[in-house]
């Protein structure tokens, strides 16, 4: 084939069926006409570059756009992009770790059941990460490709053209005010971690010793029936705890009435851990046995754990409870900043 | 500095790109022959945008086409419709309008 046909082909092939007939036929028209009567390959070159790449000529004709997501939309896809990706790393990640715990039978190394659900979790989140981002990514390109020409400018995210009333919308949060997802996120792990902990403390805190098959458990720290009779308080604060991260995650920043709730959370919490910590029989004998033979202590051991643990429980409830007042104090203003300033 | 140039001054032509091609569709044209025209006047077309914007325009049916089959090759002529013409003397209104208002700024700035 001669190269007017193959350049006539790159072009239309990347044209709807209906087009290319008509179309290879006015282009053939044109390139002859733009030849000289006895035409050399050098003549053909220089009319074919002229015409450019045929690539970007059947771009000029088609109506689908070269882009897969374009200017009115990129926005939006961005936006909805950040919001939704964490949400999904989250609900996707919250039962591995509850599953990973609960499905440890006590005969693996601890160590090595944590690698391996450390391996899983970033598997996890990648494999969430890649198709959020595919499907999100298909349904704008779609759009992209559905609308028509209908919509020419920007869009915001509620799919409408923006004005000026869109900012009466918009919170002014500060940042420290603020309470981030990864915050609320992480609030929900830890909450999933320790109350696995605290139902399965027998098998998985307590003191390990490297033996012939890596780490060996050789004695749990608690006396597992003393620990697990105070399972109503337990309950107790794992309620309250949940409701107070899912009310951070709605409000998503500091208020008064947050810090508040925080402040009782603190105090129930506080009380669970003195009540608990009081109980003489709850640190298993053998526990601190074995610690007394480590270092040799010539104090009680014992007392001396379950105070230190209770101070210092109670004094992180006290900074948190602070700390909660503090960031609901610092001010924040809907749109009045802006005002002023003008 | 030249690159920048370049883009600002395609940038600038695009938009008077449909006026030109409009004005000379008043008598029917086929591709080449409306390059040729274009040319004369001192307006270099880049014709893998030139093609294309002629089926756009009728398209939107400003132009209508038509083979002819007469000569030894086929050619497609495109002409002004009623309504083309209608849109081209709007928009040369319009043309006239914002080359004296940009003149008078122009001058201004001397």
């Amino acid at each position: 084939m001669n190269l007017i046909e193959l350049y006539i082909q790159e072009v239309t092939r990347r044209l709807t069926e209906k087009n290319r007939e008509d179309i290879a036929l006015e282009l053939r028209s044109t390139i002859e006409d733009m030849l000289p009567e006895d035409y050399s390959d050098q003549n053909v070159k220089a009319v074919l570059s002229k015409l450019g790449n045929p690539a970007v000529l059947a771009g000029g004709y088609s109506d689908r756009p070269m882009h897969l997501i374009g200017p009115c939309y990129y926005d939006v896809y961005i936006s909805l992009l950040k919001m939704i990706l964490p949400i999904a790393i989250a609900i996707s990640t919250i039962p591995l770790v509850v599953d990973s715990i609960l499905s440890y039978n006590g005969d693996q190394v601890f160590l090595e059941v944590l690698l391996s659900f450390l391996g899983e979790g970033i598997w996890n989140v990648f494999s969430t990460g890649i198709q959020v981002f595919f499907w999100l990514t298909l349904v704008f390109a779609l759009l992209e490709r559905t609308d028509h020409g209908k919509i020419t400018v920007p869009i915001t995210a509620g799919f409408k053209e923006w004005t000026p009333d869109d900012l009466k919308d918009i919170p002014y949060i500060p940042k420290e005010k603020a309470i981030s997802k990864m915050n609320v996120f992480g609030g929900l792990l830890w909450t999933a971690i320790w109350v696995t902990f605290y139902f399965n403390a027998a098998r998985l805190l307590g003191i390990y010793e490297k033996g012939e098959h890596g780490l060996e458990f050789i004695a749990p720290t608690f006396n597992h029936e003393v620990l697990l009779s105070y399972w109503p308080i337990v309950v107790i604060v794992i309620g309250l705890e949940v409701a107070l991260t899912i009310y951070k995650w709605i409000t998503a920043q500091w208020t008064i009435r947050v810090a508040w709730l925080n402040a009782i959370f603190q105090i129930v919490s506080s009380i669970a851990i003195i009540v608990i910590f009081s109980d003489t029989n709850l640190l298993n004998p053998e526990f601190i046995e074995y610690l007394n033979k480590l270092f040799s202590f010539s104090f009680d051991l014992k007392s001396k754990i379950m105070l230190g643990v209770m101070i210092i429980c109670v004094f992180f409830a006290a900074l948190d409870t602070y700390q909660g007042f503090r960031k609901a104090r610092i001010h924040s203003e809907k749109n009045n900043t802006v005002n002023r300033h003008m | 500095m030249d690159a920048l140039l370049n883009s600002l001054t395609t940038e600038l032509r695009r938009g008077t790109l449909t006026l030109a091609v409009l004005s000379q569709l008043q008598t029917p044209q086929y591709g080449y022959s409306l390059v040729q025209l274009l040319e004369k006047s001192g307006i270099s077309i880049d014709q893998s945008t030139l093609y294309p914007l002629l089926r756009r325009l009728e398209k939107q049916e400003l132009v209508t086409s038509s083979w002819d089959t007469s000569e030894s090759r086929p050619r497609r002529y495109y002409v002004l419709s009623e309504y083309g013409i209608k849109i081209f003397h709007q928009l040369k209104k319009e043309w006239e309008k914002t080359s004296e208002e940009l003149y008078n700024l122009l001058k201004g700035e001397e």
